[in-house]
């Protein structure tokens, strides 16, 4: 049995990205499938941003902390010392002993934008339009696929038995959808319009996070 | 039937079902609402956290250094449990079988809780109103409207439907919504942010000095009341929308970079102490004279 659980395999996730990877946490992914699907999970999502990127071949250092972070603020992963405010997800999945594996899927879903985007966005460098919109469709259309298969997949397996959370549900996903669409072709019209390219940002962010919480809502029901 | 789980220790309500099913039956019919009350001792800062997929709940903050929770359930489609670890109270509605109305499976709270008390609420649909609590608040809906009155503390509520309104709020704010119109009238926050897509936004309060507002959305309106002796610097922009200001504004001092998409407006009103920045898509940004 490994030393370690899996709230601390998890607090070391940014050293094993970076290869750093002691005993102890390996034998703890070897045994645990939860933790190694997480950590399958970002190496998915590593891998996906090395495939899109054409500038940068290796995400920077900054953007596997960042991601943490991010997720933390999100509350899709926990740090130890906010044990204390565990959600009300986690007391019940340990109650019930449920698999919380939508969280995950949510996990990977936004830090799927938050790599994509973040490859995307002006680094301080100066760029001609046109091969940073060659560059940014390279990155976002796969991203847009992956929501999309996400949406589709998730709705069809939707189970909320309130249809105003289903419709509210429904409705909000095509507003962020027409959102995403308009946003778009703003950036297409106008490639280094910065407030156009954030709230293209925004809404992709949003539609993620709106993916995750169907997932949720698919797997637990109400 | 209501059913409360009380052990200190978590413990599944599978397991209390099995071990103690008097406790778990209490007597309701199936077809008729049923009503129970549970009292649980606290500390200073207790965390309350409520989990109710259906219904209303209402959160009043008293002096009592305890909890007071009362539920009423529709049928007995749905168990409540409340349940206390440590200085943190644990309420939830969970559904026992499988095929139900919402009408059936709704529940509804009124909690009482100190005033310095922590809150992480969940609603999916029905509606959260929490009131005179001074503590941090965690609030997430799907299509519940949620309502604030004279609440501090770090604040964090998100919805993907649901309206929200503060009233006489204090401390910081954090508000995010996709379609949810937000209504922020007589607050006194030194930190207020609130982004919704398509929702309205309307912000009715004191600027505080050396305090940051920044209302976003993508369309709907962004309206800002204020009155003449109020301080801020302004950065208003709409990319696609229109900006309308009656606020009479110095023009920036330094060098300010003006966009070169959308329509803009930078400026100071009196000595700037406030930092409000307010941003739209192709929503229409209001900066009106307070009446």
């Amino acid at each position: 049995m490994s030393a370690i659980g899996c709230q601390e395999f998890l607090s070391r996730l940014d050293d094993w990205m970076e290869g750093k990877r002691p005993a102890d946490t390996q034998a703890h992914w070897r045994e645990c499938s939860r933790c190694r699907s997480v950590a399958g999970d970002f190496e998915a999502i590593r891998e996906a941003a090395r495939a899109t990127a054409v500038l940068d071949a290796e995400p920077s250092p900054h953007v596997w902390p960042a991601l943490r972070a991010q997720l933390e603020q999100e509350g899709l992963i926990h740090d130890r010392r906010e044990r204390r405010a565990a959600g009300w997800r986690e007391r019940l999945g340990a109650a019930f002993g449920i698999h919380p594996r939508p969280v995950l899927a949510g996990a990977y879903l936004t830090a799927l934008v938050a790599v994509g985007v973040a490859l995307v966005l002006p680094t301080g460098r100066q760029s001609s339009e046109n091969p940073w919109m060659a560059h940014t469709r390279t990155a976002t259309e796969p991203l847009q696929a992956h929501l999309a298969s996400a949406a589709h997949d998730t709705i069809s397996s939707l189970q909320s038995s309130d249809p105003v959370v289903a419709a509210s549900l429904h409705q909000n996903l095509a507003i962020v959808d027409n959102y995403i669409a308009l946003c778009e072709k703003s950036v297409s019209e106008e490639p280094d319009n910065e407030v156009a390219r954030d709230y293209l940002y925004d809404a992709y962010h949003q539609k993620a996070a709106l993916v995750a919480q169907m997932m949720e809502r698919g797997e637990y029901g109400p | 039937m209501i059913s409360y789980n009380c052990s200190p220790a978590r413990s599944s309500w599978k397991a209390a079902a099995l071990l103690a099913p008097g406790l778990m039956l209490l007597g309701a019919t199936a077809a008729s609402a049923d009503r129970m009350e549970r009292r649980f001792k606290v500390e200073a800062h207790p965390v309350i956290t409520i989990h109710n997929p259906n219904g209303a709940i209402t959160v009043r903050a008293w002096t009592k250094s305890e909890v007071l929770v009362a539920a009423t359930r529709a049928t007995s489609v749905v168990e409540v449990f409340a349940e206390q670890t440590g200085n943190r109270v644990d309420v939830y509605t969970h559904q026992v079988s499988g095929a139900a109305t919402p009408q059936e499976l709704r529940a509804d709270y009124e909690i009482n809780v100190p005033e310095d008390a922590e809150l992480e609420i969940h609603d999916d649909s029905g509606g959260v109103n929490v009131s005179n609590v001074l503590g941090d608040m965690n609030v997430e809906t799907i299509a519940a409207d949620v309502a604030l009155q004279d609440a501090a503390g770090y604040l964090t509520i998100k919805t993907v439907g649901g309206s929200f309104q503060c009233l006489r709020c204090a401390g910081r704010i954090e508000v995010s919504s996709i379609s949810g119109n937000f209504r922020l009238i007589d607050l006194r926050t030194y930190n207020v942010r609130a982004q919704t897509s398509t929702g309205n936004i309307l912000f009715d309060g004191a600027f505080l000095p050396n305090a940051s507002y920044r209302l976003k959305n993508y369309s709907g309106v962004i309206e800002v009341r204020f009155s003449p002796g109020d301080s801020f610097d302004l950065s208003a922009t709409s990319l696609r929308g229109k900006v309308h200001n009656e606020a009479n504004l110095t023009p920036p001092s330094h060098h300010h970079i003006l966009p070169r998409f959308g329509n803009a407006l930078f400026g100071t009103f009196n000595s700037g102490r406030a930092k409000v920045d307010l941003s739209s898509f192709d929503g229409t940004i209001n900066i009106l004279k307070r009446d």
